[in-house]
Formats: structure tokens, sequence, C-alpha cells
């Protein structure tokens, strides 16, 4: 387990309008992300895990309180440097994975590290050990309609690996899949987090996920209800 | 990958979508290509049956003759016709010159008399260029030399037939009586009543002969285009400095140019209204398939995209969606309106005309552009807005959406 504090979230909240009724998603929340671990937020629907994410994602907006990623303050970066830390620094998967269908494996995982604008060799090295990882380099030239369930979120994650990003970020990623393929799915993860030592976050329902975590946080009603820790 | 490679891409990626853009696009880009052609179509057949019903494509009088009243006009008739005759022949895109001259008198039938106002014309030459004079009964060639066509009202007041004979009395130049018989030959109509109810055409020679004059006062040119005009006017009056001539937009301003005017006033109504909802239909199909992708979006975004880059790449499909359609809907307009419609469509008769005929949708490339600009634009346009609205909407949001 890394020492580095990744995210340092401090009396976070988090409210939106559903027609005239304001939702608080979160209140006064704070927690901290060491790197180096497979976190996971648990807790039930409308908890605020999601939300919580997609603030530690940079792709909402925080409303109250303070979220620092690596030292830095969310509220005080420009879109300009919002978009650099997503294009770089941030890897994400998805529960519906959010391919883009008219590119193959290959050029999914490729796309955004050519609109880096890394070497084409660079970018060629970096699909190929990603798409290795997750094990679908005889797949590449599968668009994703060709691709399983399970092979379309690996692809996902391999386009989130080819980043070389400090963090990947997944937003319930199993729902979508048999418990072989997402036990398959959190092998991979597993592997990373021990072997490259990325940090992932993940919200999840399913213990399957939650048993992998080094790191749970126990969320409801915005709330943090309970931080596990257990020995990777 | 560029983004304009992968904007290239997602045309193909919802093949029904994309097809049901294309036709939207295309059918907007050929409705607006096809009524310019219809218009100018009219505009064209309205000045072709102009020019060839009476003026020709204009006309050379001595300078002043036309817009000063003579006591004696015989005085300012042209003298040197076989000179212009001969120059006019040497010009680029003439192919006909008609000598007239006008003459008034009594014409004379068993019943009654009416007085009525004429011209002496080369009839068998003037019937291969003025084919669109709308004759009623009989032929306008007159191969007869004591042959006369009457307009319509004039026919009715003689009450006369074709094959009937009349009487014509008239003064030559020097003021003495004169008189001639004619046989009906035909009987023309204009659509202007006053005009019908007097006018008369008779052969140039016999007129000549009754006015006692061998002096031409209008010449009349058949050109093969009308682009030629100005070339001949500017020549005419270069080397002949005591005549000028006139286009038949000119001569025929009150009837032509007024008719023109009205015709090009409701088109525009109908145009501005065709286009409005061509336009709102382009706008509102594009719109949608762009807003229908907000997820994708988010997706972009959520990867590091800027709104900048992600509107870029929406109005780069959009601008390559209406260059397709555009296409297609031009290039099938074009097809069909010269293919299948070749012979264009059946029209009732014009403004002063009395036959139905066949309108050929003429287009150029004035019209092929706008066409296209407007489609393309307005697709594109449609595409920036439709990116604006979803880029500004949370990342977070935009992924939720279905």
């Amino acid at each position: 387990m890394g020492s580095k504090t990744l995210f340092k979230i401090n009396n976070v909240g988090f409210s939106y309008s559903l027609g005239s009724q304001k939702i608080c998603a979160l209140k006064n929340l704070s927690l901290e992300i060491p790197e180096g671990n497979l976190v996971t937020f648990s807790g039930p629907s409308g908890s605020g895990k999601s939300t919580l994410l997609n603030l530690l994602g940079l792709i909402d907006e925080v409303q109250e309180g303070e979220i620092h990623f690596l030292g830095e303050k969310f509220q005080k970066l420009s879109t300009r440097k919002k978009n650099r830390l997503r294009k770089k620094k941030i890897g994400f998967i998805f529960q519906s994975f959010h391919l883009v269908p008219v590119l193959t494996a290959e050029e999914n995982v490729a796309y955004f590290l050519k609109r880096q604008k890394l070497s084409r060799k660079e970018v060629k090295k970096r699909t190929r050990e990603a798409l290795e990882i997750v094990g679908l380099w005889e797949h590449r030239k599968k668009k994703p309609l060709q691709l399983s369930g399970g092979q379309r979120q690996r692809v996902a994650i391999a386009r989130a690996l080819a980043k070389k990003p400090d963090v990947v970020i997944g937003d319930e990623i199993t729902a979508s899949l048999d418990q072989k393929t997402g036990r398959e799915i959190m092998d991979i993860l597993s592997k990373l987090v021990k072997n490259k030592k990325i940090t992932v976050i993940l919200t999840t329902h399913d213990s399957m996920v939650q048993s992998y975590s080094n790191l749970n946080f126990h969320i409801q009603d915005g709330e943090l209800i309970e931080t596990t820790r257990e020995a990777s | 990958m560029s983004l304009i490679f992968l904007a290239f891409r997602n045309l193909f990626r919802n093949v029904r979508r994309t097809i049901a853009i294309i036709l939207t696009v295309g059918l907007g880009a050929g409705a607006l290509f096809s009524f310019e052609g219809f218009i100018q179509g009219i505009q064209d057949d309205y000045k072709d049956s102009t020019i060839h019903s009476h003026y020709g494509n204009g006309q050379v009088n001595t300078v002043g003759y036309r817009d000063t009243n003579h006591d004696e006009p015989w005085k300012h008739w042209i003298t040197n016709y076989n000179e212009l005759e001969d120059h006019l022949y040497e010009l680029d895109g003439v192919d006909y010159v008609f000598p007239r001259i006008s003459i008034a008198g009594m014409l004379k039938s068993k019943t009654t008399s009416v007085i009525g106002q004429g011209q002496g014309i080369l009839p068998a030459y003037e019937a291969e260029f003025f084919h669109s004079l709308n004759i009623e009964e009989g032929s306008i060639e007159q191969r007869i030399s004591n042959g006369i066509l009457l307009g319509k009202g004039l026919a009715e007041s003689l009450d006369v037939k074709i094959g009937d004979q009349i009487k014509f009395y008239t003064k030559t130049i020097k003021g003495k009586n004169n008189s001639g018989k004619f046989r009906v030959t035909g009987i023309f109509s204009t659509g202007m009543v006053d005009y019908d109810n007097r006018a008369f055409r008779m052969p140039l020679k016999k007129a000549q002969q009754l006015l006692k004059t061998n002096r031409i006062e209008t010449v009349s040119i058949g050109l093969s285009d009308h682009v030629h005009w100005k070339d001949v006017a500017d020549s005419v009056e270069d080397d002949f400095y005591d005549l000028e001539a006139v286009s038949f937009a000119v001569l025929d301003k009150i009837w032509y140019q007024n008719s023109m005017d009205w015709l090009n006033a409701q088109f525009r109504v109908v145009q501005i209204i065709i286009l409005s909802i061509v336009l709102l239909g382009i706008f509102n199909t594009i719109s949608s398939s762009v807003l229908e992708r907000k997820q994708e979006i988010g997706n972009l975004r959520a990867n590091g995209e800027s709104g900048i880059d992600v509107i870029r790449l929406i109005v780069v499909e959009g601008f390559f969606l209406g260059f397709l359609g555009a296409i297609v809907g031009l290039s099938l307009t074009y097809g069909v309106a010269k293919g299948f419609l070749h012979e264009g469509i059946l029209m009732p008769p014009g403004p002063g005309q009395s036959k139905q005929f066949f309108l050929k949708f003429e287009f150029n490339w004035q019209m092929l552009v706008s066409a296209l600009s407007l489609s393309v634009l307005s697709a594109t346009f449609a595409s920036l807005f439709a990116g604006m609205k979803v880029c500004r909407m949370s990342i977070a949001k935009a992924l939720r959406s279905y």
C-alpha cells in the first residue's frame, strides 16, 4: 500500500435539483485516498457514491468543501488544466463501456493517446501493452459490437491504462457483466494495482468487487458510515 | 487519429440515422435547387416568348425616333437599310434581320369600316422567328403577296374570317390617297385588347407601295442567344452614328419587365417560405441527432477532450453530412429534371399568351452553389448549436443522459 495521499477530501457537500426538490447527495464528507490501492465506495443506490466518484474524476464541479488531487486543489484548476488531468492522469471505466463504436479495439485505445499528441511509436507501444495486459491483443481488429460485454469492458480498461494514469476511476463496472466475467475484470484490475502501482477507485453494490478492495468506504445518505481497510 | 478522421468514421456508425439525415438535407437542397430552376425556367420561357412574339431581341431606329412624335415620321426612317442589313449579318449571333414599317389606314369589309394601325413586314421570313405570336386562326406566313394578318379584335369588328377579302385605304407619304385589296390569312392576339382591336400586319413590299417609300422604319433583330445583344447594339451604334439599338426589355418595359417583376416578387415570397421550411427541417434533424449522443460526448469529455474539440468534431460531422446530403439531393434533382422531366412540365398559358407550354427546369452554377452552401451552412450551424448545448452540460449529466 502506497503512503502518499492521492485524494484528500474535506467537508465535501453536493446537492442537485430534481424538479422542485433539492436532493442532498453528499454531506460534509471527508476522507483520504492513499495511492496504490484498490479502493471501493460501497453503499445503496442513491447513497452518493457515484456523485463522489464524479467529483474525483473532475466530471462534476465541487460545490462545497475541498478536494485535493496530488496536492492540487480542484476548485483552483482552470478548465484547460482539468481537461489535461482527465486526458493524462485519470482513466475512466464506465458501466456501459462507452467505446467509440466505429473504431476497432486497437483504435479505441489509441484514439486518446493520439489526441495527447504522443509519437506514433509511443502510441503503438502503449496500445499493444494495454491490450496485452487485458488479454485482447488477438482481438484488436474487432469493433465493439463484435466483442462480448466482458471483452468490451476489457477494452475500456485498456483504454484507461494506456494513458498511464495515476488513478483509474470506475462506476459500477461489473454491473453489466455476469459474475465470472466480473471476476476476470477484477482480477485484471487487482493485478494492475499490485504490479503497476496504479490506484483504482470503484463504486459498487457487489460484494465480489468489494472483496478485491484494500480500502472500502461505505457511504449512506451522502455520509461516510464506515471505512474498512484490508491487507491486499 | 485526427478529429476529422473520427468525424468521417462517425458518419457510418448509425447507417439508418446517417441516411435519414442525408435524405433530409438532400430533399432540402433539392427543393431549393428545383425551385430556383423552376423560376429560371419560367423566366427564360417568358423572355423567349416575348422575344419571339413581336420585338425580337431588340430593334434599331434612327436616334430619338422612338421618343418623339413626328408630324412626318417617314422623314426619320432608315435610309441605308441595305448597308445596315449587311453589317448586322456579319455580327456574331445575328440570325435574323427584319425590316418593318408602320402603316395606318382604314380597313373596309363587306359590312363595316375600322381604322387600324399596322405594320409592313416580311411575313414568311418573320414566321421563322416569331413563332410564339399567338395565331388564333390561319397562318402567320402570309405566303400570298396580298395576305393580311388581323388582330383578333380588329377581325371581330370587321366581321371577317380567314379567306375573306378586305379593302385598305391609306395616304402616301406625300399625302395622296391610296388603297389596296387584301385577303385575310390569319388572326392573331397579343393579350393586349387595345392593341388587338386595331393591329394588322401586311407584306412589307405592299406597305411600301401603298406609302410610296423605300425607307425602313424599324429593324428588328433575331439573335441565336440574347447574350449577344450588347455587342450587337454597341456595334450598330458605333458604325451608324444616326442609329440606336434598343433591347426588347426596354421596348416592352410595361408588359415584359413589369410582368417579370410581379412574378419575381411572388416567387421570392414562396422561396422564403420554402427556404424556412427546408432550413428548419435540416436544423431539427441534425440537432436532434447530436442531442441523442450526449453519452458519447460525455465520454469524450471525460477522457480529456475539451469542449471546443468536441464541438469541432460535431461541426465537422455536420459539415460532412450537409455536404454529402446536398450533393445527393442536387444530383438527384438534376437527374430527374434533365432525365425524367427532360420534356418539361405542361404549364397553362403565361400572361399575354394563349398557348400551353412545356416548362423546363433551367439550372446554373449560381443556383447550385447557393443551394449547396445553404444546406451545408444550415447543417453545420445546427451541429454547432447542438454541440454547444451538449458541451454546456456537466460531463456527469451528459454521461447519465439517454
